[in-house]
């Protein structure tokens, strides 16, 4: 049996467990024990609300809100057990309703194996224990319920931080998974937005581990779609349970995304309603956080490219402005492609420019600006980021003067490309009248339609100039063409690379050079036509000088024919009758040697005289086929005798075939006398004088050549420039006229004469004459 | 002998041509215009004419025009003092034609040409 001691040391234990910090579960655990074995029963249990049938005994008895024992079978109600109850409802026993607040809680149940009778004196002890144990299950309600309460503000208080912590979209939606985690204790999280164009959900942000499964995305799509959240917790046989939480980031215009979390970090793994209701409250404030910094993050974009596009139009106009400055055209084109390559202008390292030539039909090499290796790129950048000014000054006034003679510039000179040859990119370019971006030519294919394998230096020299240069494989050489325009028609192309910092070149790049070289076509093409302007110019100016000059020559001619007869006329009969006297006079008498002096001052009078009137007299050739050959024996033997004294070699070399020449007998005859004569007058008696004739092609069209060498003084360099130039003589005798009119008479005969002039060792002057058939072309 | 008729306006030339060409072997007349030359060639009659072209009065080309009319075939040698009129009197009317020069040489190497004498 039971005494007072008993009981009370009873009590005292369960007060003691029911304010101990012990875990509700523990603490009703060891009361249950405590019950027991005071008692001296077999089975003590707390049956929960939920765990009691409906309408069987237990039910009925709890309505009564009194403890009930049952030890004999004459007061047990038998027929009011439940089925599910019987097992359980055997005699003797004791229970007790257990209420909080008048809310029905559970049933203590004290169960004997052996028949046991029950003390007044017991019945009000359990009453005192059931009511402690309500107390106790009622606190720990209470705790619960703030512990709740409590975590939930803390996680709120954490996203009310996150949210208005950033407006920075990465770091906000960082923040959010993060914290999400934390507070739902989950393993994984996933935050995916809708892009408002493509309607594509993407995952925006991921942490930790998350299913990359089918089902998952499946699940993220419904959530977007009907906007509900959705809590999975999915058994799968012999694999980890599979629980995944995913709630929609709703905001006033719609959904924005979904957010979703993956697999509790606890045993078992699965989120429960607390979990679902806190990822409710915390989508809910996140979405307007997230949206604020969606439209933020769009702002921005907007706002970044709308300030590339001005910094853009402002090089553009500030390189347009520089091109105004000027109409010559190397300026222009020095400029073009120093704005191309500038840091400040459009950056690239090296800029090449092609022109058009219409009349061959060729590309050629104009200009070049680029530095020939590594260092001097560093140096020359250096050299810009020290300059100051707006970018219009700097483009017109930087001269970068390492380039000016630099390789580059000299190869690309040197190009020469037929418009017609298909796989060179510089022509289809033109042809086609658009950019090309040719980014890493990576199969041999496209490298060779890039080198074209024609002879083109373009390759060779420019783009494997990095295989050889700057050891780097040529296959992944990439460069752009945008074509030049004029009004109209591409006037030439402009080829860009970043050889030395090897930044890739964009689209956009593209699209700003095209829009500059359009302004620099124009600008290219107004110098273009000036140049030809001041070209005609020029030429107009020579015309007029040149008409002058006849003018003048045609009066001096017109003075001179009527002197002629005046003067010629006397000197025949002074020179004449000298001769006469010269003849009679004895060979030893003084007066012989007076009258040689009459005779030579004659004779050179009258060379004066004829000098003067052929020059002035302009006759017009009598143009018909003649063999040089014989013109020039002829010339030859006119002048030789005069020098014949056996101490000037004579050296002839005539080749075989040669063409014959459309002329004037005359006049040829007067042009190679006259040089002759020179030749044998520069020995000064001794020396060597060669004779060369020879058939050449020049451009395509037939000529005859004819090279006069004397092994003389040579011509004093000063004096170069001048010699055929009227009136201007070094010689003593003579008036000038002689060159002058060779020069006239070759001219007249559409041919050239240049002089090779070896100072102190000699002269050759070289004639070139159109042979006949090519007169007939004409 | 051969006959050779000079035709010039300068007194100092006639007298020069004639005393040389006759140094030479020549029989030599002259002439001081073109109506005295026409009459000589008549009276005269010359193996072969030097004419000068600028003189006053008939010129030498008429001179050698009003010639031609006469003989086709007197061998003429037009002198001047300059080569203006080269071109077009060898291509149509006179034999040869010479720039006057204190040294006859060419001159007489002409006539020896034109007369077939060595």
């Amino acid at each position: 049996m039971f005494d007072q001691s008993d009981g009370y040391g009873l009590l005292t234990k369960i007060i003691h467990l029911s304010t101990s910090s012990l875990p509700i579960k523990d603490k009703l655990d060891q009361m249950l024990q405590a019950i027991q074995d005071s008692f001296g029963a077999d089975q003590t249990l707390l049956l929960r609300r939920e765990k009691i049938v409906e309408n069987g005994l237990l039910s009925r008895l709890a309505l009564e809100k009194k403890p009930f024992w049952f030890d004999e079978e004459s007061s047990f109600p038998e027929e009011r057990v439940h089925p599910a109850e019987k097992d359980l409802l055997r005699l003797p026993f004791a229970c007790l309703p257990l209420y909080e607040r008048d809310i029905f809680q559970g049933m203590l149940y004290i169960g004997f194996s052996k028949e046991r009778k029950f003390s007044s004196q017991e019945i009000d002890l359990l009453l005192l224990i059931t009511e402690e144990m309500g107390e106790a299950i009622q606190l720990s309600h209470l705790f619960q319920k703030v512990e709740q309460t409590s975590s939930e503000l803390a996680a709120l208080q954490e996203m009310g931080k996150v949210a208005t912590s950033t407006l920075k979209l990465e770091e906000l939606l960082e923040s959010v998974v993060k914290t999400g985690l934390k507070i739902l204790q989950a393993k994984g999280g996933v935050l995916r937005i809708e892009d408002k164009t493509t309607k594509e959900l993407k995952v925006q942000w991921s942490f930790g581990d998350y299913h990359h499964h089918l089902l998952d995305e499946k699940i993220a799509k419904r959530v977007l779609m009907t906007q509900t959240p959705f809590l999975l917790n999915h058994f799968q046989k012999d694999s980890p349970l599979l629980s995944i939480l995913c709630v929609p980031l709703r905001t006033k215009e719609g959904v924005l995304g979904t957010l979703a979390f993956y697999d509790k970090d606890s045993d078992p793994s699965k989120f429960d309603e607390r979990d679902f209701q806190l990822l409710l409250i915390m989508a809910n404030q996140m979405s307007f956080a997230i949206e604020n910094a969606l439209t933020h993050y769009e702002t921005s974009q907007l706002a970044t490219e709308h300030e590339k596009r001005v910094r853009e139009l402002t090089i553009l106009w500030e390189l347009s402005k520089a091109l105004l400055t000027t109409v010559k055209f190397e300026r222009i084109t020095q400029m073009t492609l120093t704005a191309i390559t500038i840091g400040a202008g459009l950056g690239f390292n090296r800029a090449l420019l092609f022109m058009v030539n219409e009349k061959t039909r060729f590309l050629e090499g104009t200009m070049a600006v680029g530095p020939d290796n590594p260092e001097e790129a560093g140096r020359i950048w250096r050299y810009v980021s020290q300059q100051k000014g707006n970018l219009s000054d700097l483009v017109g006034q930087l001269h970068l003067p390492p380039e000016k003679n630099s390789t580059l510039n000299t190869i690309v000179k040197g190009i020469q490309i037929p418009l017609e040859l298909e796989d060179c990119i510089l022509s289809k370019t033109v042809l086609e009248g658009r950019p090309f971006n040719v980014r890493f030519p990576q199969t041999e294919e496209t490298w060779i339609q890039t080198k074209c394998d024609r002879g083109c230096h373009l390759s060779v020299e420019v783009g494997c100039h990095i295989g050889t240069h700057l050891s780097r494989d040529p296959k992944v050489y990439s460069f752009a063409t945008v074509p030049l325009w004029g009004k109209g028609k591409v006037i030439g192309v402009i080829l860009v690379d970043n050889l030395y910092n090897q930044n890739p070149i964009t689209d956009e790049d593209i699209q700003t050079l095209t829009m500059f070289s359009t302004q620099a076509g124009l600008a290219i093409e107004n110098a273009i036509l000036y140049r030809n302007l001041e070209e005609v110019h020029q030429t107009l100016k020579e015309t007029q000088t040149h008409l002058l000059h006849q003018e003048k020559m045609a009066a001096l001619g017109k003075l001179s024919s009527t002197i002629a007869h005046e003067i010629r006329n006397p000197l025949v009969s002074i020179g004449g009758f000298a001769r006469r006297l010269y003849r009679s006079i004895p060979e030893q008498a003084p007066e012989k040697r007076y009258t040689q002096t009459i005779m030579i001052e004659v004779s050179r009078l009258e060379k004066i005289l004829s000098d003067l009137l052929n020059y002035t007299r302009d006759e017009i050739p009598a143009f018909q086929e003649v063999d040089l050959r014989e013109i020039l024996e002829d010339s030859l033997s006119m002048v030789s005798e005069k020098f014949d004294d056996g101490k000037i070699q004579l050296t002839k070399h005539f080749a075989e075939g040669l063409p014959k020449v459309r002329g004037d007998h005359q006049q040829l005859l007067q042009v190679f006398s006259s040089l002759f004569n020179n030749a044998y007058e520069a020995m000064k008696g001794k020396g060597e004088l060669s004779i060369r004739v020879l058939a050449i092609s020049k451009n395509g069209s037939s000529l005859v050549r004819v090279e006069v060498e004397n092994t003389g003084s040579g011509i004093d360099p000063e004096n170069l420039h001048n010699i055929f130039n009227p009136f201007y003589s070094t010689k003593d005798s003579g008036l000038g006229l002689g060159l002058p009119l060779i020069y006239r008479i070759v001219t007249s005969h559409q041919g050239q004469i240049e002089v090779d002039n070896r100072p102190g060792e000699g002269v050759t002057f070289i004639v070139t004459l159109p042979s006949a058939q090519e007169g007939d072309k004409k | 002998m051969k006959k050779i008729l000079v035709v010039d306006d300068e007194e100092s030339i006639r007298l020069l041509y004639k005393e040389e060409l006759e140094e030479d072997g020549f029989s030599v007349e002259v002439a001081k215009d073109g109506e005295e030359a026409l009459e000589k060639v008549s009276l005269f009659k010359p193996d072969l004419i030097t004419l000068d072209i600028k003189m006053p009065g008939m010129d030498g080309i008429e001179t050698l025009k009003r010639i031609r009319d006469l003989n086709r075939k007197l061998p003429i040698i037009m002198c001047s003092a300059y080569g203006e009129y080269r071109q077009d009197l060898t291509t149509w009317a006179s034999d040869a034609y010479i720039v006057k020069c204190a040294d006859l040489s060419e001159l007489k190497t002409t006539i020896c040409r034109l007369l077939g004498l060595s």
